[in-house]
């Protein structure tokens, strides 16, 4: 009896513990071999890319959270010496002035622009966006001094004339990513990316991404009457002074009417891909009947 | 049955096996046991008990790791949160942070179970609650401190593990030590923007379709598609990753309560820079009424707030401050401070905020604070990348021997080497100007 309760149980259990055992010792050394798997940095997607519509980031920006909505983030314009900017007001660009522009701009809508007197491109127009999708957070009393730089530079206003599309993503350096060169006083840094890139990517690599310019998209049709979407809706913004002070109480919001074209709108005829010459005759918005003499 | 059972067990010699013998017992005492008890099991139904206890926890440790292996295997979804654009230094998102003009204007009216509302201002500075100033760090440059690696000297006094941003000073004793002292660290707002730029060429769509012939059976088309290749101007992409080191607060150290001798600075060029009018920059000697104007000058770019109150330092360690009914209680510590060589180091800054293109001056105030002569002062000072030393702009109240040498950021090292020893009490200051980029 004793021989077989040894022969039936005792065997049966150190074949047991050893497999259990066994499959113990391999599965912790799966387990620590694999843990050097899960420290790697996955594969990321990320989720904005370069081409995405005017406004969308921005938009997901503000459903990050933080203290984004409603704050007019101070944005120097720059353009080429000479070139006139005008921004959007009511449906309809307000009198250009001088680069540098300084406003202050809301988080996530789309501003567009209207540059003209461009250096050897003179009777041209370029119409380019501006969407600022994160602000900077300077010390207090300093929240003037440090607008974003946004600079439409000669070169991507002419290759927007030649029928190209430019998309620039303006970032804040990382301090411990930060190029080795001076930059006072100059053109910010700034380098190409390949086609099939995602320039929002690579902004976000090298710092933080702050604002998206584009240009070269459209250009507005206002014999036709107001383009709603071509001024994204005219939203608000705060013009400031030289030293980025705000030149008025408020910013300027001014409810959209809707707008019908008129015989006056032939000053703002759209130029943008039209080299310099003699325009065409304007067309009148007269009923011909009533010129016909009596 | 029992007997035989007893017997053959008898029978086997020692050692008897583990199962079918149990501290000297026979099977008849486990066969009393058996039928005066009835819950008593047999060594060897014990030992399979035993086993299958074993094989339990067996597969319960088998089941644990493959559960922890599958936990570890799980990632957070980093690739929605953290990743975009903004997510290397873009504010937080704390829950209850999602909110309107309007909501953040309700204030306490909000609903219960609705975090309170972070302060919110249309315009102006703001910093998120509970995070250490400057905020955010990739708005900001630093310069001063030992982070990283710390700092170590050889006998030959090559000094190894200073990084950029380090600004440290290495000195020997008369009793053959080489200590080294860091700085605290200076703060300046400097962002600085850069763009990345993507060209697309709009392709050419052409498709001709002449008119159809009545006559003709069958329509002639042509379809001619253009499509020109985009051109790509590909710069050099960066690809280099430098740290990011968070700012450390600022320590002060006290000496043994002996008051450092006045030691006005008759070697500069110039008289005291405004921003250096705080005493212990002037004559080393600590003031308490200027305590708020040299952290102000230390941190240059923290605001200097009510909750900055005074500080209490105890062996180097910030102490804390324990609030509740219970009574207050103090303990005070005396450090012997006999053979106990200590230099000091305090870095300042002309300015708190610079723009790229504008010069920020620093300064640099030594003193020996402990109890002996302390000699070979060397002070280093490893500028950031984004800091570009302006040439023969180096003075130093005492006679020191001053070169620079590049570092890996491609700024400079700075380094003095103080000519003569110091004495307890004496001390020195150091300048120069550095160019933002």
């Amino acid at each position: 009896m004793a021989d077989q309760l040894r022969l039936l149980a005792i065997p049966s259990r150190v074949r047991q513990e050893r497999v259990a055992r066994t499959v113990a010792i391999v599965s912790l050394v799966v387990l620590f071999a694999s843990m050097p798997l899960a420290a790697q940095t996955p594969k990321v997607h990320y989720r904005y890319q370069g081409n995405e519509p005017p406004g969308a980031i921005g938009s997901m920006q503000l459903l990050r959270g933080g203290p984004l909505p409603g704050y007019f983030q101070p944005v120097e314009i720059k353009a080429p010496s000479g070139a006139l900017i005008s921004l959007a007001v009511d449906g309809a660009f307000v009198e250009s002035a001088k680069a540098p522009v300084r406003v202050g701009m809301l988080i996530a809508p789309v501003y567009r622009l209207r540059v003209t007197n461009i250096p050897l491109h003179e009777g041209e127009e370029v119409f380019p966006t501006i969407e600022i999708i994160d602000r900077i957070y300077p010390p207090v009393g300093e929240v003037t001094r440090f607008p974003i730089p946004i600079e439409l530079m000669r070169d991507d206003l002419e290759l927007a004339l030649e029928g190209h599309y430019i998309t620039r993503v303006v970032y804040l350096e990382d301090p411990g990513q930060a190029l080795p060169v001076a930059s006072g006083g100059k053109e910010q840094e700034w380098f190409d990316t390949g086609p099939g890139t995602n320039p929002v990517e690579i902004a976000d690599r090298l710092g933080r991404p702050v604002a998206i310019i584009r240009m070269g998209g459209r250009v507005p049709d206002l014999r036709s009457g107001a383009d709603a979407q071509f001024f994204a809706g005219s939203p608000p913004f705060v013009p400031l002074s030289a030293d980025c002070r705000p030149l008025v109480s408020g910013p300027v919001i001014v409810p959209a009417p809707i707008h019908t074209a008129t015989a006056t709108d032939e000053h703002v005829t759209p130029t943008a891909y039209v080299k310099a010459g003699p325009r065409a005759p304007a067309k009148s918005v007269i009923p011909s009947r009533e010129r016909q003499p009596q | 049955m029992r007997d035989r059972i007893e017997n053959h067990f008898a029978s086997i010699s020692t050692p008897p096996h583990p199962a079918l013998s149990h501290e000297g017992r026979g099977i008849s005492q486990y066969a009393q046991m058996l039928g005066s008890r009835g819950k008593a099991w047999h060594p060897a139904v014990m030992s399979h008990r035993h086993a299958k206890y074993s094989l339990k926890c067996a597969w319960a440790l088998v089941l644990a790791a493959m559960l922890l292996a599958i936990c570890c295997s799980c990632r957070s979804p980093m690739g929605t949160t953290a990743l975009a654009p903004g997510a290397s230094g873009a504010p937080p998102c704390p829950a209850g942070e999602e909110m309107t003009t309007a909501v953040a204007e309700m204030g306490p009216a909000m609903p219960p179970y609705m975090p309170a509302p972070l302060p919110y201002q249309v315009t102006g500075s703001w910093s998120p609650p509970g995070i250490a100033l400057p905020w955010p760090e990739d708005e900001y440059l630093r310069d001063g401190g030992d982070d990283g690696s710390p700092v170590a000297v050889a006998p030959d006094w090559t000094v190894y593990g200073l990084e950029l941003e380090d600004t440290i000073a290495h000195f020997d004793t008369t009793d053959g030590r080489t200590m080294i002292e860091p700085s605290n660290k200076v703060v300046v707002y400097a962002p600085r923007f850069g763009s990345v730029r993507m060209i697309t060429r709009l392709a050419g769509n052409e498709q001709a379709e002449p008119v159809a012939g009545i006559d003709g059976p069958e329509r002639i088309a042509r379809n001619d598609e253009t499509t020109i290749p985009a051109t790509s101007l590909q710069r050099i992409q960066l690809e280099r990753q430098g740290g990011i080191r968070l700012t450390g607060e600022f320590r002060s150290r006290r000496g043994d309560g002996a008051l450092s001798r006045a030691q006005f600075v008759s070697a500069f060029q110039d008289a005291f820079l405004p921003y250096e009018n705080i005493t212990v920059l002037r004559t080393g000697e600590f003031a308490n009424n200027e305590k708020a104007r040299l952290a102000a000058a230390v941190q240059a770019a923290i605001t200097w707030t009510a909750d900055a109150a005074v500080q209490v330092v105890i062996d180097n360690k910030a102490a804390q401050i324990v609030t509740g009914d219970r009574r207050a209680q103090a303990t005070y510590t005396i450090d012997d401070l006999r053979n106990n060589p200590k230099l000091r180091v305090i870095k300042v800054a002309s300015t708190n905020t610079a723009l790229p293109g504008e010069t920020v001056d620093f300064t640099i105030r030594f003193d020996n604070v402990g109890d002996q002569v302390l000699g070979n002062i060397v002070l280093l000072d490893s500028l950031t990348t984004r800091l570009e030393y302006v040439p023969d702009s180096a003075q130093a109240s005492l006679e020191a021997a001053f070169s620079v040498k590049p570092n890996e950021g491609d700024s400079l090292v700075l380094r003095w080497e103080i000519d003569k020893p110091i004495e307890p009490g004496d001390g020195g200051v150091l300048r120069f100007r550095c160019v933002v980029r």
